[in-house]
């Protein structure tokens, strides 16, 4: 008896609290990112979440532009924004650049990582390149029923362990796993869980040393920014839209004493 | 009535065939690119003085980079002009406050000088990157066109297309690309000619001029990156490994490669397999990208796992035969065979067990 | 100089990093690359356990037919040609039921509304006789075949059929320089050019997908067929003997069609060879799973992203079209109206192309969709030859009930076998519609590109015409 009293309060039995908004969204609480590669599902994911019906290809790039919608849970109202797919956060191209600045620039209190079990590796690849970028993610592991089908077996605590964010399995086209990813980005988004992502170091001496003298050049000028390694990286990238946000003092704006120009 | 059907025929349909087929060739020869009049008249639109002039800019630069010894002989060889154009030429520069000359042996650039040479050498520079990793114009072509590029495209222009391409630092024959602000690094290493048998280095720069000893070396498949290990010295040739593969060079020619020796006690990479000799149905395992695989599209390919070390497999020829998809990372990847031929491979040795 | 202590600082920082890049050398991208996937494995190997080999599974099984030497090929060209005849015969009958809806019922009341509240004569013909009816007709021929198209192309890309055409036609499109997507988005415009020219977003390659827009025109969409069905039944049907009028008139619409990809690949490969040199680059393309189509949410989406979505914007430019095409016909200048005048300037001039100023004037003014040159041909036609009795008042446009009709009326304006030959190849290779055209303006925001599109088909179709008509004529003399 108890116990099911006790469960009444947590969050996963609020699913009656979801409201979908689709587009209408005056004032939210939080911004969402939802990242992923191509042909992962992110776009059922967006769907569910938000109840808009973005057209979902079979068909590696569909989502071309930046699609947005909102759903309000537990009494916070929460703006979706779905990324265009892609494989890589490094290399360029606009679909990269887009989805790179939003989660730099837009800094999303939440960037959800939407990933297809059944090729766990090479989703890795682009979910370790956003935990460069942000310290707040959840890892969407969609496509578990395919994954089973092909006898792929996930252990989901031991990835949650190696990332350092929450990892929440599900199967979008069937609706499964979505109250658990709403109740993880609320735990994140809140506060409630601390990510402690993972950070890849290079075996490279030669870059590990270039980027150390960047960061601590960076640091006296900008102190407080949280992925000042992901910056200088870029740096070293020679990406444009960093070196303007340097040029122009906007790099500044990021350190999280500053009040989030986006959100509110 | 014969007559006049006949008359008819030929000032008919006839007459206005020829008339369609000579507008045709007129218009042809006006706008065909490359050769037509439009295409020429921008050529010789160029003003030669002005490409005389920035020439002899970025030749004295040149020297003043690599320190070698420069005089007006040299800058009208290298401009293919007289040496009367020529000392016409450098009073111009000196009267435009761009070098100072003491005679004619002792030419330097001035501050405005520098920073115009290299303001074109950048220009230059950014349209050689460009060619090679954003368009499929052959490799051979790419100094030419930039040749005509440098004076025309306006240094913002090329600036927009270097911010584009993430501000490259390097031309596709391992030149560093200077700043906007004009910083360049120290030049590195030293040419290929003058290393002593026994040494391990790295290509670092490959000489585009003159054409006729960069087609020789592009021929042999060498780049900047790759890693060479004298073999032997003598008489005015030089042997040397290069990625496993044995190549012989008169000194002349290895004066065209820069290199920058390297201690490392890796050993030298062995010839390896190329992807697109995978017969259907077999594995093996990445070992690398041929340099020759640029920009986009080598990005691209990593960016789908086609790193050293992953596994792959041949799963399909497709209806044609090329393009073959290959299994990598769970997911099936077509790729042309023209690729393929740029993607080393390592067999996965006893396959059956 | 005087800067600020902050760009002096900031420059510093940017200085650093560029002297660290020429430090670190060409590869330095492949090392970060190469370390994260280094990372990944890792990762992965310590948390997914995989049992038996994934890769004998289901979709290796339909890959290898569907990609196979013998039946890859025969099975797509299967496919794609069922999609086009379910769209054309399927939208026959529903867009007879709109016309009749909207041109017989509604657009006789509303003039007489009209008349009954005492509009001006001017006034109900701009905006009954103009507006409307342009409307009418591009609602009551575009929709049914989009409708019908557009779902069907969407459930063959759900279940993942697409990319394995484009894997099967790559040889052929990097022969002409370009990208194995061309092929889809060359479909897609058997549809609506629009559309294809929305679809080259797939292709990465900003040279591959000018290519594809540029040529996309060359596929002959939706709003063509129904010109080209006609014409080639009255004139090329009609110039055979009976039994085989039907079968030869097929045979010349698909004729039609396939000299549109051969015009394709041919200008493809002379872009790939003049102002879009270079060498087919990348190709690098997924074949993503096969996943059951769902069906309702494609017959949704489909229609909301690309049906409506193409079928608004032909509105919108039907609309200012139709007030124009009244104005031409209606607006007299010393006794005659405006578009007598063109017709008698041009009809010299238009000869030469085997063609006549009432086709020219028609496709200049019916620029927003191809679905009304036929019935602002046949006004016109009626306007010049002063013609009585048939159609719905002069000056306005309209369709005839029967075949039959239509012949009368092309005939009576001078039309022979060689003006509809010549209409069917001008049909093909004109400028893209306005739709479209404004279409490739806001995927390339490029004036430059824009015009190239609009008018190379133009300049290649006048070329063709001439030396169709010349050559008939040296034969036929």
């Amino acid at each position: 008896m108890n116990n099911t009293q006790g469960c009444e309060n947590c969050p996963v039995h609020h699913k009656e609290h979801l409201i979908r908004m689709g587009i209408a969204m005056d004032r939210v609480d939080y911004v969402i990112a939802l990242a992923g590669n191509p042909n992962t599902g992110k776009s059922t994911v967006f769907n569910n979440l938000t109840g808009l019906r973005q057209h979902t290809g079979n068909w590696p790039g569909k989502t071309v532009s930046r699609a947005e919608g909102g759903y309000s849970y537990a009494e916070k109202r929460y703006k979706v924004v779905d990324l265009p797919g892609t494989y890589s956060l490094l290399s360029t191209s606009t679909d990269e650049d887009v989805a790179r600045n939003f989660i730099l620039f837009g800094r999303p209190d939440v960037t959800v990582i939407v990933a297809d079990a059944t090729r766990l590796e090479r989703n890795l690849n682009l979910t370790l390149q956003i935990l460069e970028i942000t310290d707040r993610a959840v890892l969407c592991l969609n496509l578990m029923d395919e994954a089973k089908r092909n006898h792929i077996e996930i252990d989901l605590r031991n990835l949650s362990k190696e990332l350092g964010i929450p990892v929440i399995p599900a199967a979008a086209r069937q609706k499964e796993g979505m109250p658990e990813l709403i109740q993880a980005i609320e735990e994140v988004a809140s506060g409630k869980y601390v990510c402690k992502p993972h950070r890849a170091k290079s075996k490279s001496p030669k870059l590990n040393h270039a980027i150390a003298t960047l960061v601590k050049k960076l640091e006296e000028q900008f102190p407080g920014i949280p992925n000042l390694n992901w910056v200088a990286l870029r740096l070293l990238e020679g990406d444009e839209s960093i070196i303007d946000a340097i040029r122009t003092g906007e790099l500044g704006t990021l350190s999280p004493t500053t009040f989030p120009t986006l959100a509110s | 009535m014969v007559e006049i059907t006949y008359i008819g025929w030929i000032t008919g349909p006839a007459l206005s065939l020829l008339l369609g087929f000579g507008v045709l060739m007129v218009l042809a020869g006006i706008f065909w690119p490359k050769y037509g009049l439009i295409a020429l008249s921008r050529k010789s639109n160029l003003n030669k003085q002005r490409v005389w002039l920035e020439d002899a800019l970025k030749f004295l630069f040149d020297c003043e980079y690599k320190k070698t010894a420069c005089n007006l002989n040299s800058i009208a060889g290298n401009l293919h002009i007289s040496t009367d154009k020529t000392a016409r030429l450098l009073n111009r520069l000196r009267t435009m406050g761009l070098i100072t000359m003491e005679d004619e042996a002792n030419l330097q650039l001035t501050d405005a000088g520098r920073s115009y040479a290299l303001r074109i050498i950048r220009v230059h520079r950014i349209w050689e990157r460009y060619l090679a990793d954003e368009t499929g114009i052959d490799q051979m072509d790419w100094h030419g066109e930039a040749d005509l590029q440098e004076h025309q495209l306006s240094p913002s222009a090329a600036n927009q297309l270097a911010a584009r391409m993430g501000n490259p630092v390097f031309d596709p024959h391992g030149d560093p690309i200077p700043t906007i602000e004009g910083a360049m690094p120290v030049h590195r290493g030293q040419p290929l000619s003058s290393l002593e048998e026994g040494t391990v280095a790295q290509i670092v720069h490959l000489e585009d001029e003159p054409y006729t000893i960069y087609e020789q070396l592009v021929a042999l498949g060498l780049y900047p990156g790759m890693q060479v290990y004298v073999m032997d010295k003598t008489d005015g040739k030089i042997t040397f490994a290069a990625d496993g593969e044995e190549c012989i060079l008169t000194t002349l020619f290895a004066a065209s490669i820069t290199v920058e020796t390297i201690q490392s006690k890796e050993k030298i990479r062995e010839k390896l397999d190329l992807l697109s000799s995978l017969a259907i149905g077999e594995s093996a395992e990445i070992a690398g990208l041929s340099p020759n695989m640029r920009g986009q599209q080598r990005r691209r390919l990593m960016d789908l796992g086609f790193v050293p070390g992953t596994a792959i497999r041949a799963e399909l020829y497709s209806a044609s035969g090329d393009p073959v998809g290959y299994r990598i990372l769970g997911t099936t990847v077509g790729i042309r065979k023209q690729q393929a031929d740029l993607i080393f491979i390592k067999r996965i040795k006893n396959e059956a067990s | 100089m005087e800067t600020s202590n902050l760009t002096n600082k900031d420059n510093e920082i940017l200085s650093l990093a560029n002297n660290l890049r020429w430090d670190l050398g060409v590869n330095f991208h492949d090392t970060v690359i190469e370390s994260i996937y280094e990372d990944a494995s890792r990762i992965a190997q310590r948390t997914v356990a995989q049992e038996g080999d994934p890769a004998k599974h289901f979709d290796l099984k339909i890959d290898r037919i569907v990609t196979s030497r013998w039946l890859g090929f025969p099975i797509m060209f299967l496919l794609l040609a069922l999609v086009f005849w379910l769209t054309v015969s399927g939208a026959n009958y529903p867009s007879g039921l709109l016309a009749d809806l909207f041109i017989g019922k509604l657009y006789p009341l509303l003039k007489q509304f009209a008349a009954n509240i005492g509009t001006p004569a001017w006034l109900s013909g701009v905006l009954i006789d103009g507006a409307y009816l342009a409307v009418a007709w591009v609602v009551s021929v575009m929709l049914p075949p989009m409708a019908i198209f557009f779902p069907l192309f969407t459930l063959l890309e759900d279940f993942g059929y697409l990319p394995r055409v484009a894997f099967n036609m790559d040889s052929l499109f990097r022969k002409a320089g370009a990208h194995g997507k061309q092929a889809l988005t060359l479909s897609m415009g058997f549809g609506c050019n629009a559309a294809g020219v929305i679809a080259t977003r797939v292709i990465d390659s900003p040279r591959e997908r000018l290519i594809a827009i540029i040529t996309n025109n060359f596929s002959l969409c939706n709003g063509r067929w129904p010109t080209q069905i006609l014409i080639a039944t009255i004139f090329i049907g009609g110039a055979v003997p009976s039994y085989l009028a039907g079968i030869v008139s097929a045979g010349a619409v698909v004729g039609i069609a396939v000299l549109g990809i051969g015009f394709s690949l041919a200008v493809s490969w002379g872009l790939s060879k003049s102002i879009l040199r270079g060498e087919a680059s990348a190709f690098s393309l997924e074949l993503p799973p096969y996943r059951p189509p769902r069906i309702w949410q494609t017959l949704y989406t489909s229609l909301i992203d690309r049906t409506i979505f193409v079928l608004w914007r032909a509105i919108v430019f039907a609309l200012p079209a139709g007030i124009l095409i009244w104005v031409v016909a209606n607006v007299h200048i010393h006794g005659i109206s405006i578009a007598e005048h063109f017709i008698d300037w041009s009809n010299p001039f238009a000869v030469i192309f085997g063609l006549n100023g009432v086709i020219l004037l028609a496709y200049i003014i019916a620029i927003p969709a191809n679905e009304i040159v036929i019935p602002t041909v046949l006004m016109l036609t009626v306007l010049q030859t002063g013609m009585s009795g048939v159609g719905a008042g002069a000056g306005v446009m309209f369709d005839t009930a029967s075949i039959q009709g239509t012949e009368e009326i092309l005939r009576a304006g001078g039309w022979t076998l060689l003006t509809g030959i010549n209409l069917m190849l001008f049909s093909l290779l004109h400028n893209p519609c306005s739709t479209t055209i404004y279409t490739i303006f806001k995927e390339t925001h490029s004036w430059k590109w824009t015009l190239v599109s609009t008018f190379l088909p133009i300049v290649l179709g006048l070329i063709v015409c001439f030396f169709t008509t010349q050559i008939w004529l040296l034969i036929t003399s």
